[in-house]
């Protein structure tokens, strides 16, 4: 019912002049992304490409700092820029590079296009208004609704996130609810005026564990009925094996492996990736350095030569310390960034 | 909500038993002698200063005069809290006075705190969302003026350049000013004011367009003018509010140096004058509604400040 909706709510307005090509949504290629600093230029994203089709779930994983939430905030176009300073790369949006696109007309695409959501709900809504008008303000803004139709509208979504009592709660502010129902108005914002692209950010980071897993459940679903590409960000492997289809890992601003997920669970195929399955996370150290690793992301104004990771490498070489390894195709669907990816995925 | 407003009247009793007390006290600890020219250029003669011992009760320790005055005593025509203000040495009702004289000192407290609210606020905004820019350094530099220098200097040379120079403005204002011939003395009054308004605007704007809800903003496909201008303005603003609603209880207490510069008919002037005299009845009264009223403004304030921000109740 949702859904038959919005979609008459967008009729309204002129078709979307964005068509994917063979379900191709998003390609990004080569993107570079530096913080220009007082100290000095933190390269925080150092070459990323990836693909996300129609329907298709890719999950971002890495540890903190690693450049997940820059690669997120560089496809919405929301990085402070400066300090933030893209010298390299294309983010194709149905085949239209973002970057290079007339602000006024990007901007319309958050929103109706490419959408997100955000680790922290409580931060990330505004505190003095009601979650129903934040969620209106989306059809207000992009969609020129009156406001008893857009408030009607954020009824909807609020239903259609199973937040119990919508039409009562509407009125209520973001700490009125809890973490998890607080979520959900935040997918409910960013699902309004159906997007093809949502990535969220660590959706679930704050919260429990028995929310997590209903807040995953519930993007699943959204996911499969809107046929929307979703980029899933986390630092924590196992909240998002089942909903996954492929899986990127990051490490110090670059991909060091991609693959599907279950291959991938099976044999990883960098070394990277496999310290992180072994550090079986655990509640009580979020965020903390992974055990099975050992040591620290590199300082990204000084990256090491050669593979950034080789530092904390067990099977560095010398060839690890001089040549950067690129991402290359080990078996059919298998990327791997590192000089000894064979070795490492038949291990 | 209702109890929170109960309780903070209930609060403002002893506060005003208190205030008003300090005052009386104060005012007739003043040495000089209140009948002191009352009779021309002799002194007065023994039976009138007597008779007017005896009818302001100055022959009664200062307790029991206080007493007497709040009406705790019981006199025939009632104290304070019949609602009796009593009346001043030269035998006029104070209420009356105060009457005459207040919507002068509403008027002048209105017209500076549209100045600060109209300037500080836009200063604030330009400067907030351009820090580091050309303006931004020239409002600080401004404000730290306007901050250091007292405002009888101000208000002087706001009533030399801009008054009797370019004669823009009325020098002085007669009794019933027009908004107009209130427009420099509450400029003056105001820019101290403004200079706090605009930091205050500015420190709370740069602060939340850091927030993370400024970036979902963005991230919603707002314009960034809207991000700015609903979202992070909305949030910076309480504060600003706050700070505008109490320094008007304040101007509302009249302005005593502003209005002797423009020699306004004002509350504050009529307690200069009090001062002068020796009107202890004068002083005191005037004292006691200022106290009141800005008693109230506070309060008002406060219930507005659960308005502005929803994650403040008043429970
Ligand atoms: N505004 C900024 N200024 C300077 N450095 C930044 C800024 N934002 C992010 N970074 C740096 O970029 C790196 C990647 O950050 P981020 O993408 O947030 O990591 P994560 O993978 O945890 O999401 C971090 O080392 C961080 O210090
Ligand atoms: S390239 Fe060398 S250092 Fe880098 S992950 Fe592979 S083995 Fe380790
Ligand atoms: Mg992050």
């Amino acid at each position: 019912m949702t859904t038959t909706t919005t979609r008459a709510a967008k009729k309204a307005v002129p078709e979307s002049r964005y068509v994917p090509e063979d379900g191709l949504l998003l390609d990004v290629e080569d993107l570079h992304v530096e913080f220009h600093t007082a100290d000095g230029i933190a390269k925080a994203i150092n070459g990323v490409s990836f693909q996300l089709r129609q329907g298709e779930t890719l999950a971002i994983l890495g540890e903190s700092g690693s450049g997940k939430s820059v690669t997120a905030q560089a496809i919405m176009g929301i990085l402070d820029m400066p300090p933030a300073v893209i010298p390299e790369g294309k983010i194709r949006y149905c085949g239209q590079d973002l970057l290079t696109m007339d602000p006024e007309v990007r901007r319309k695409t958050r929103g109706p296009e490419i959408s997100m959501i955000f680790q922290d709900a409580l931060s990330s809504l505004n505190p003095v208004f009601p979650v129903g008008w934040q969620i209106a303000e989306m059809f207000r803004q992009h969609r020129e609704l009156n406001k008893s139709d857009a408030m009607n509208e954020a009824v909807r979504l609020m239903e259609r996130v199973q937040i119990p009592a919508a039409r009562e709660r509407v009125k209520a502010y973001p700490h009125q609810f809890s973490g998890g129902m607080r979520q959900r108005i935040m997918i409910a914002m960013a699902i309004a005026l159906d997007p093809a692209v949502l990535i969220a950010d660590e959706p679930t980071t704050a919260l429990d564990v028995t929310v997590q897993a209903q807040i995953m459940a519930l993007l699943e679903e959204l996911q499969e009925e809107r046929k929307m590409g979703l980029i899933l960000i986390t630092h924590d492997l196992g909240v998002v094996a089942d909903v996954a289809d492929r899986i990127a890992v990051m490490y110090a601003g670059r991909l060091v492996e991609t693959a599907d997920i279950l291959p991938l669970y099976a044999s990883p195929a960098h070394p990277y990736t496999r310290g992180l399955l072994e550090s079986i996370p655990r509640l009580d150290q979020k965020g903390q350095t992974l055990a099975a690793i050992g040591g620290l992301p590199p300082n990204l104004m000084r990256i090491p030569q050669g593979c950034a990771f080789n530092p904390r490498c067990r099977m560095a070489q010398d060839i690890c310390r001089q040549d950067r390894p690129e991402l290359r195709e080990i078996v059919s669907g298998r990327f791997s960034a590192c000089h000894f990816a064979e070795e490492v995925i038949d291990a | 909500m209702g109890t929170y407003i109960i309780r903070r009247v209930l609060q403002m009793i002893p506060v005003l038993i208190g205030a008003t007390f300090l005052i009386f006290v104060m005012v007739f600890a003043l040495p000089g002698d209140p009948t002191d020219g009352k009779c021309g250029e002799r002194p007065c003669s023994p039976a009138y200063i007597a008779e007017f011992k005896k009818e302001y009760n100055l022959n009664d320790n200062v307790f029991l005069r206080y007493a007497k005055y709040t009406g705790i005593w019981p006199t025939e025509q009632g104290g304070l809290l019949q609602g009796n203000l009593g009346k001043n040495y030269n035998g006029y009702k104070v209420v009356d006075d105060l009457k005459e004289r207040y919507p002068t000192t509403a008027k002048l407290a209105l017209v500076a705190i549209v100045f600060e609210v109209v300037i500080g606020i836009a200063a604030g905004v330009l400067t907030g969302v351009r820090k580091g820019g050309f303006l931004d350094n020239l409002v600080l530099v401004s404000t730290l003026v306007v901050i250091s220098i007292p405002i009888f200097v101000i208000g002087a040379l706001g009533q030399y350049f801009l008054g009797v120079k370019a004669g823009l403005f009325p020098v002085t204002v007669g009794s019933n000013p027009s908004f107009y011939e209130l427009l420099l003395p509450g400029m003056v009054l105001g820019s101290l004011s403004i200079a706090y308004v605009s930091r205050l605007t500015r420190t709370n704007l740069v602060e939340n367009l850091r927030a993370d809800y400024v970036r979902t903003a963005i991230a919603k496909g707002l314009t960034r003018r809207r991000a700015v201008g609903v979202h992070a303005l909305r949030n910076s603003l309480i504060p600003v509010v706050t700070f505008v609603g109490y320094d008007f209880g304040g101007l509302l207490g009249g302005a005593i140096v502003t209005e002797r510069i423009f020699n306004i008919q004002g509350v504050g002037n009529y307690i200069y004058r009090g001062i002068l005299n020796r009107d202890g009845m004068a002083v005191v009264g005037a004292v006691t509604v200022l106290v009141f009223v800005y008693l109230v403004v506070n309060l008002i304030v406060d219930l507005l400040y659960g308005v502005l921000d929803p994650r403040i109740s008043h429970d």
